[in-house]
């Protein structure tokens, strides 16, 4: 197959674009993202945001259509099994018969009412840093459906939001949008679930898919993000959080890897007192390219981060992570911590990792953190002199390497989605080799 | 604790002084033919002329870095003059005696004494000034030894074979923009070899002075430590305080064959501009080192001079169970940037490397570290531990961490650490019921964070240093 120029992307991409029916209200968002996209330089080896994520294999792809909703047979357990308000799309169509429940302010843009897309309008891409998430052009330029999660002031959703996308291989390599904004107003709280996902079937697809999340003062919101899809899709991912004064924000993210994905986080501390916990979790195997991109923006003093992510990287897999701090120089007594920490299983597995600190302000406490090694070997004599064979020995260490951040979770049917998930994973020998 | 710290903080540069030496200065601008010239006046043979100029064409293709998170006007390379050197030294001195005696008073100002009667015990001093080495001392003594430490234009014609073998192996002339230009360019410098199995019997200095206006220093500092030997490098430098910023860019390459070790500890106090950022040095420097089979290199550096700084001395610890050590100190005041660091490639099996660098930012100024440790395939065993802290002082100042790490083989052990934080009230509150005045204070804390750098460093240094570091904190407290 042969190489796309990036010129030649940019275009086939806008072309997709044109290709689309939308909504009048939505074209000055759609207009400038195409602007942004144009004129945005193509990553090379030398961006540094960059350096390590090859596009070659998207350049390659020529998809050059839009996915269409095509019908799928999920495995067993595929989906979370819980009482949740449910919103199903195939290849970024939706898909009405596998959607459930309904509730005020949770609604497609397409469905919106006139206030909703006042609301829209106001918010839709303007969270999202298209500065360091090229690909948010993009999305912004392809708008045309989306989830609005609408949270009014000291509303409580009581039932999760469970957003799941499906991917399933089309005759020609096709593309999906993804689009969610969510706007918790003041002391609003909910949860939120997305759920990437694909049938069992060798993928052919692009995913861009962007998260838009502003979190009033006093909000709380809850947020999980699975990317569980067979390993020849591409998806680019981005998740923008704004919090106001006061806010929480507790994330977690977790990524099986596939040919190549890529998402970044960036949440931007603009009020006093807010928090944010993200915790994330990355398998990448085979010969995959997973790259995880943070960004912790501390804008105003008071608030503080904790920021973990753990990785286990297989076969001749690579992973990327970047976690960077950056602290203005107002944001006075800010409390900041990152933790990286990587295991690599084989002779061919690749780890990239770069913690970054940028600080201005002096009344901070800020540290950082990563490894990068194999399974301890005392850990591993210990668990043989009980009688654990090998590789039940590794299996274990490898699964508690990551367990520590699944078992914590609030939500227990993500927990116990991941837990039977990656039990069947590790089983298969990637990642105890 | 503000006023009466302000004015405690700037004791002025105590090295800004200017002397009024006669000099021989090549006029600003940088072609082919300032290349030709600065070799002719070298009386450098032909094949040192054509590598120059192998650099220097390679340069004129290369783009200035613009990666480091620093900020500085464009330099002008065209408007530097790229020589300079004492009129006196026309026709080389033969013995101290002969020396222009205001060159010696120079150095006397500065504490680097050049009599060998009164010297520091033990020290071997080579006095670089602006382009030129103008004297190095206990010569008769390391030549007993075997050691060889002279300047580097004179190993050109006395040892061709030695530097033609080594010179550019570490750092190669296309390496990057500025060791591009050092290539081209570069005046003088040390050369120092050590001999199969022999210790060095003394510490090896080069002190290195910028004193004419408008000038660019570019020198060379190459070590060649053989088999099993062992040697001790300090490097010093200093300049006078001007308006104008001037460009210092060394490129310093060390080479440790199977078993050797090589120590080099730098105190660099270039001017650093005025308390309105006015002036200073631009450091560019590239360092690196090689370690063959069992070798070690340890750099060691206080940073507390220059405008801007871009420096990363490296090890690469290509011989299996080599050691590669980086010690870092790097304090920024006033309107000082330094992006500073280091990296570690391991190549060879067991290869170990440790990194400890402080920085410590005060006033309006940035310190950013920035460091690679990369563990290739076939670096299994490999083990880095790294640890970067940085101390704030005052809410103007800026502290960054930009550290790269790569891994390919998993049976390495990767460590990394960081840390920023400020003085904290509770130790200023301890020391101060102790009796200790705000400032005392600030610099007791402050050469206890930097202690473990200090301590690798030899003796009469790490005095220096921590008097050196008293100096430049002065007023900062706040």
């Amino acid at each position: 197959m042969s190489e796309t120029s990036p010129q030649d992307f940019k275009h086939l991409a806008l072309s997709l674009a044109g290709a689309q029916d939308s909504a009048p209200w939505l074209d000055s968002l759609r207009f400038t993202g195409t602007e942004q996209w144009l004129e945005a330089q193509w990553p090379g080896r030398r961006t540094e945001l960059w350096k390590y994520t090859p596009l070659a294999s998207l350049q390659r792809g020529q998809f050059a259509s839009w996915g269409s909703a095509q019908a799928y047979t999920l495995a067993e357990h595929a989906l979370l099994s819980l009482d949740a308000i449910r919103l199903v799309f195939v290849n970024g169509q939706f898909d009405a018969q596998a959607s459930a429940g309904d509730v005020a302010g949770v609604v497609r843009f397409s469905k919106a009412d006139a206030a909703q897309q006042a609301l829209i309008e106001a918010r839709l891409g303007k969270i999202v840093d298209t500065k360091r998430h090229l690909f948010a052009s993009l999305s912004n330029a392809w708008t045309q459906d989306g989830v609005l999660v609408h949270v009014p002031k000291n509303t409580k959703l009581e039932l999760p939001i469970y957003i799941v996308h499906v991917s399933t291989p089309e005759a020609t390599p096709a593309t999906a949008n993804h689009r969610v904004l969510v706007v918790l107003e003041e002391s609003a709280q909910a949860e939120i679930i997305e759920h990437f996902i694909s049938d069992e079937q060798a993928q052919n697809g692009f995913v861009n898919s962007l998260t838009e999340i502003q979190v009033g003062a006093n909000a709380h919101l809850s947020h999980y993000r699975m990317n569980l899809e067979e390993e020849h899709i591409i998806h680019i991912g981005g998740v923008h959080i704004n919090l106001a004064s006061n806010a929480q924000y507790l994330g977690f993210t977790l990524s099986e890897g596939s040919q190549l994905k890529r998402i970044d986080y960036q949440i931007c501390h603009k009020g006093k007192g807010a928090h944010a916990g993200l915790n994330g979790v990355y398998l990448p195997r085979n010969e995959h390219l997973l790259d995880y991109h943070t960004n912790v923006e501390h804008e105003a003093p008071h608030c503080t981060t904790s920021e973990v992510f753990r990785g286990i990287i297989a076969d001749s897999a690579r992973a990327v992570f970047n976690g960077r701090i950056h602290i203005h120089p107002d944001a006075q007594k800010t409390l900041a911590e990152l933790s990286n920490k990587n295991l690599l299983t084989s002779d061919k597995a690749e780890v990239d990792t770069k913690p970054e600190l940028e600080i201005y302000a002096d009344d901070v406490k800020c540290a950082h953190g990563a490894t990068v090694s194999q399974l301890d070997q005392t850990s591993m004599f210990y668990l043989r002199s009980r009688g654990l064979c090998e590789k039940q020995a590794r299996t274990m260490l490898s699964f508690g390497f990551i367990n520590e951040l699944l078992q914590d979770l609030p939500q227990q049917a993500v927990r116990e989605h991941l837990h039977r998930h990656l039990t069947q994973l590790f089983d298969k020998d990637h990642f105890a080799s | 604790m503000t006023e009466q710290v302000e004015s405690l903080i700037r004791k002025d540069y105590a090295a800004g002084f200017h002397s009024k030496i006669e000099s021989d200065t090549l006029a600003p601008g940088l072609d082919e033919d300032v290349v030709r010239f600065i070799s002719a006046k070298k009386e450098e043979p032909q094949w040192m002329l054509d590598w120059r100029l192998k650099a220097f064409r390679a340069w004129q293709e290369m783009e200035e870095p613009t990666w480091a998170h620093v900020h500085y006007p464009e330099i002008d390379f065209k408007a530097l003059s790229y020589y300079s050197a004492p009129k006196s030294m026309a026709d080389k001195p033969q013995s101290l005696d002969e020396v222009d005696p205001e060159l010696l008073a120079t150095y006397e100002k500065l504490g680097i004494p050049l009599h060998e009667q009164a010297t520091l015990a033990g020290v071997a001093v080579d006095a670089v000034f602006d382009s030129v080495s103008v004297v190095t001392t206990y010569r008769a003594k390391l030549e007993e030894a075997g050691v060889i430490f002279c300047p580097i234009s004179e190993a050109i014609k006395r040892f061709p074979e030695l530097v033609k073998k080594y010179l550019g192996s570490v750092v190669p002339q296309k390496d990057n923009f500025y060791a591009a230009l050092n290539s081209a360019v570069f005046s003088d410098g040390s050369f120092v070899y050590i001999p199969k199995g022999v210790r060095c019997p003394m510490e090896l200095s080069t002190y290195f002075r910028i004193n004419e206006m408008n000038t660019g220093q570019f020198e060379r500092t190459l070590i060649v430590a053989e088999e099993g030997s062992y040697v001790s490098y300090l490097e010093g430098c200093t300049a006078p305080m001007r308006d104008e910023n001037q460009l210092h860019a060394a490129v310093v390459e060390l080479v440790a064959l199977d078993d050797a070790q090589i120590k080099y500890s730098t105190v660099q106090n270039w001017y650093p501009g005025d308390k309105e950022g006015k002036g200073g040095i631009y450091n560019f420097v590239t360092k690196r080192g090689i370690c063959h089979r069992n070798a070690r290199i340890s750099w060691t550096q206080v940073e507390t001079g220059s405008a801007v700084t871009w420096k990363y001395p490296s090890c690469i610890l290509k011989g299996d169970n080599s050691v590669g050590e980086f010690y870092s100190v790097a304090l920024t005041n006033n309107f000082q940037q330094a992006d500073t660091g280091t990296k570690m490639i391991h190549l060879g099996k067991n290869t170990r490397s440790t990194i400890i660098a402080k920085g410590i930012s005060a006033g309006r100024s940035n310190s950013a570290y920035r460091g690679l440790v990369r563990i290739n395939a076939g670096a299994s065993g490999a083990r880095n531990f790294t640890q970067c802290d940085s101390l704030l002082i005052g809410d103007r100042c800026g502290a960054h961490t930009f550290p790269y790490i790569e891994s390919k083989n998993p049976s390495a052990v990767i460590e990394h650490e960081a840390t920023t934080s400020k003085v904290s009230d509770d130790q200023m509150f301890l020391c101060q019921q102790r009796g200790l005045d705000a400032e005392k204070a600030v610099s007791m804390i402050v050469n206890g964070f930097c202690r473990e750098v200090f301590k690798e460093l030899p003796m009469e240094f790490a005095v220096e240093a921590g008097k050196l570091l008293e100096v430049s904190l002065e007023g900062s407290v706040g």
